[in-house]
């Protein structure tokens, strides 16, 4: 199933890469032949390539040669998986060059303090939006008004208070994930099955007491996957966060990469995203499936 | 269903000695519970709807009573009053001569749904009330045996959903008993069930019943159940609920399924029926069967 689901898009690229007629509006200079501006390597437009071929052919000079390419942001596949490679085994070039992984690390770092900043709030007032209607019906009008507010339109005003480092990229993911954050734990604690509560209270839980008693531990494993789902959302303010202030992590190794055209090393880079993302979520399902034991759907209703 | 012919001594208060005498005891065994003027208003968007009124009875220690009434009639509201889960609006019950006030221990309740906490072992679940009320007192023995006295001790560590319907309401009923409640409130507990479970349940709680001082309010819409189970039986009519008779059941304990055709049984069976299911009138919606064309498609008769 994973595996299978990569397996289309993967046939599409290598398609498009790898099948001269599809697509490939560029020529790639073998030979420039007599026209002079032509390099061998260089990429240029297919029409600007048979215009050239048609003056050199019309003047009897010799003719430039060359093969079908895609342009350069598209690299084939298996440029890509060896730069993949590469970023972990060559070092970078340059005195200031990081290697991939600390730039990823860096970024993972800050996905993890802006992720556990906004869950050490959100999570506890989400519970209790939850449980209290009047808690919920006190904060959520501005928690609603908030969320609509895109994160990254803060983030003058976070580097203005918090500086150029990684402070203004974490109050960025705190931002972003907190309300949504607020709202979507709130709303998983109001469908916990009152029954669980009833039963509770002719058991003899006090007032305070169901929250711990009941109200978290029904909702614990719908809570886990909130959870889940909103570290997603993080990851996607990522790439703006580290944009603010000086650029930093993943973003600076991915907009580095772009400046020299090195394309290749700019998709290694999102699929080590992807593959990191999808691996925790994998990682974090598999945790859960052993935390919550209980959770499975129930033959009986 | 043959009526008593004669009106003054319908055969349902016909009682033999020994059932006398069961009944001479019991009411002189304390009063538990008493009911007095219950009511209950609900607000609804056309106004308000009277859901139970005037609602006044009393029960006795180690009594088993039944209350049923046909739909609508505000049973469920009555039992959740009695527990505390909603508030009266008029009247007061008595718990041992003292006002309720919300729910608490000393009222157990199994609801028809399952609400085992899905979180917790089997066992774990045994053990809530008295981990809740008595955090001093050792509640892991005390749960293995209400386990053993439930035949589930095999499925201490088991969680809810690893259970049949039936397995659910028995650890239901355990959870509830292990808090020591002065009575245990069921609001149809085995409503879900199917037949065979069900009958095996009613056998399971006469056990329970017989063998602990508990007092059982039972709600149910089923009459064999209830007749099979009560010691008496409380019947509501509907719009708005209102006590119809309090029935002593003249089935001689103990219970046994073939009791069924025996003439008490068909005579208080008789007599609950007419009380429920009265005369059918013209607005009657539920009663009309509406005359079913056959459809085109289908050329042959199946009769």
């Amino acid at each position: 199933m994973l595996a299978g689901s990569f397996i289309l898009p993967l046939l599409l690229w290598s398609i498009v890469s790898y099948v001269p007629f599809v697509w490939h509006p560029n020529r790639l200079i073998l030979d420039p032949g007599s026209v002079d501006y032509f390099q061998p390597g260089m990429l240029v437009d297919r029409m600007t390539f048979d215009e050239e071929t048609a003056t050199a052919r019309a003047a009897g000079k010799a003719l430039p040669a060359g093969i079908p390419a895609n342009p350069v942001y598209l690299p084939a596949p298996h440029e890509v998986a060896v730069a993949l490679y590469s970023a972990f085994t060559t070092p970078p070039p340059g005195k200031d060059g990081v290697w991939l992984h600390e730039s990823l690390w860096h970024s993972i770092q800050v996905i993890f303090w802006g992720f556990t900043i906004s869950s050490l709030f959100g999570v506890p007032l989400g519970i209790i939006c939850g449980t209290y209607s009047a808690a919920a019906r006190l904060t959520e009008p501005f928690v609603e008004f908030f969320r609509y507010l895109p994160a990254p339109a803060f983030g003058a005003l976070a580097v203005a208070i918090l500086g150029i480092y990684d402070g203004p990229k974490i109050a960025i993911i705190v931002i972003g994930t907190f309300f949504q954050q607020v709202l979507v734990i709130s709303n998983t604690v109001k469908r916990i099955d009152f029954g669980l509560v009833e039963a509770g209270l002719t058991l003899g839980v006090k007032n305070l007491r169901i929250l711990p008693r009941i109200v978290i531990p029904a909702a614990l494993p719908d809570l886990y996957r909130d959870q889940r789902i909103l570290l997603g959302w993080a990851w996607t303010y990522l790439i703006v966060a580290e944009l603010i202030g000086t650029t930093t992590g993943i973003t600076w190794f991915i907009t580095q990469q772009a400046r020299y055209q090195h394309f290749a090393n700019v998709y290694a880079a999102i699929i080590i995203i992807g593959i990191v993302g999808l691996g925790t979520d994998l990682v974090l399902a598999l945790v859960g499936r052993r935390l919550f034991p209980w959770d499975r759907p129930s033959p009986h209703g | 269903m043959p009526r008593d012919p004669d009106p003054d001594s319908p055969d349902y208060l016909q009682q033999s000695d020994a059932v006398r005498a069961r009944f001479e005891r019991l009411r002189q065994r304390d009063i538990i519970l008493k009911v007095d003027r219950v009511g209950k208003r609900f607000r609804t968007g056309k106004g308000e709807t009277l859901a139970l009124n005037d609602v006044s009875f009393v029960t006795h220690r180690r009594e088993f009573l039944s209350i049923i009434g046909p739909s609508g009639c505000g049973k469920s509201t009555l039992v959740r009053i009695l527990a505390g889960l909603t508030e009266a609006s008029a009247g007061q019950v008595l718990l041992d001569g003292r006002p309720i006030n919300g729910p608490g221990p000393d009222r157990g309740m199994v609801f028809q749904g399952y609400t085992l906490f899905p979180w917790l072992t089997v066992k774990k679940n045994v053990m809530f009330g008295i981990e809740v009320n008595q955090p001093d007192k050792p509640a892991e023995p005390l749960a293995r045996q209400w386990l053993s006295l439930i035949g589930l001790e095999k499925f201490a560590d088991a969680y809810p959903h690893q259970l049949s319907g039936g397995m659910k309401q028995r650890v239901a009923i355990a959870r509830a008993l292990a808090n020591e409640p002065r009575i245990l409130l069921m609001d149809e507990p085995f409503g879900a069930l199917d037949a065979q479970s069900r009958a095996r349940m009613q056998s399971y709680l006469l056990e329970i019943w017989k063998n602990i001082d508990i007092t059982i309010v039972f709600i149910t819409h089923d009459l064999d159940e209830a007749i099979f189970l009560s010691d008496r039986i409380l019947v509501l009519k509907a719009h708005p609920g209102e006590v119809q008779e309090l029935i002593e059941v003249p089935v001689p304990r103990p219970r046994r399924a073939d009791q069924a055709v025996t003439p008490e049984f068909r005579a208080i069976k008789a007599r609950l029926e007419a009380l429920i299911h009265p005369p059918a009138t013209d607005t009657d919606i539920e009663r009309e069967m509406p005359v079913f064309p056959r459809l085109t498609s289908v050329t042959d008769s199946v009769e």
